[in-house]
């Protein structure tokens, strides 16, 4: 997603949190299995 | 975190599946699903702050089903034009409401129509009378070229195949300068077929 949003002309992408949000769910396993996490994403639109 | 749909999901079908998961949360957010809702999920493992979620209805929190916090990324300006894509219940967008004031404008996109009569009851109770909330979905939003100044998002795009797409239209729509502060799903690992065709993990 960060390649995406870098792709469509934004800068300064990046991830400034992360979250363990899927901790206690039925989904807890899957996501450990395969490192999935929540995820805050800044970027700024370039200028024109 | 792939940008287009990988697997052979009918695109539509799988609209239609999150408009259906969501259509249920907003009814019953004490329902069984396979992610958190609440505001105690949201205080004790987003960090939001609980006196602020406190302040909003509880017809609105009790549905949020965020992975993130995009408020965390930093402060959206009073004065400022705030988009929420896939606002679902509000939470997010009536905390934008507050502090982006009344000089200021928040506009709410969600293609499911229960969590938009959510949030408009929400916003009334709040008596935040700057929030709009238009039906739509991220690839094709109902929002004017560059008339936005900070877009936020929570778990959503990960529920949109055509990621590509979503991104040129929030590119679209933001002001030069402006900011994004989402909160999403991202994946370390490549995930096997059998992962990707586990719907759960498009819809949730």
């Amino acid at each position: 997603m960060m390649d995406v949003f870098t792709a469509a002309g934004f800068r300064d992408v990046r991830i400034t949190h992360r979250y363990n949000c899927f901790a206690g769910t039925t989904k807890e396993r899957t996501a450990q299995r395969y490192g999935v996490i929540g995820a805050n994403v800044s970027a700024i639109r370039e200028l024109a | 975190m792939a940008v287009t749909c990988p697997v052979d999901f009918d695109v539509a079908s799988l609209r239609q599946e999150v408009r259906t998961i969501y259509a249920r949360v907003a009814a019953a957010p004490d329902g069984d699903f396979h992610f958190h809702r609440g505001p105690h999920y949201a205080t004790t493992m987003l960090g939001y702050d609980a006196t602020e979620l406190a302040a909003l209805p509880a017809d609105v929190t009790s549905s949020f089903a965020g992975v993130g916090n995009p408020h965390a990324i930093g402060p959206i300006p009073a004065g400022a034009t705030v988009l929420d894509i896939g606002c679902g219940s509000g939470t997010d967008l009536l905390l934008a409401a507050r502090r982006s004031g009344p000089t200021g404008r928040a506009i709410g996109v969600d293609m499911t129509e229960a969590m938009r009569r959510r949030v408009l009851q929400g916003a009334a109770e709040s008596g935040l009378t700057h929030v709009d909330v238009r039906a739509g979905d991220a690839t094709r939003l109902p929002v004017d070229t560059q008339s936005i100044d900070v877009v936020i998002s929570n778990g959503v795009l990960n529920l949109v195949p055509e990621k590509e797409r979503a991104v040129a239209e929030i590119a679209r729509v933001m002001k030069p300068g402006g900011r994004v502060q989402i909160a999403d799903i991202v994946i370390r690992e490549t995930l096997p077929d059998s992962a990707l065709r586990d719907i759960d993990l498009w819809t949730g």
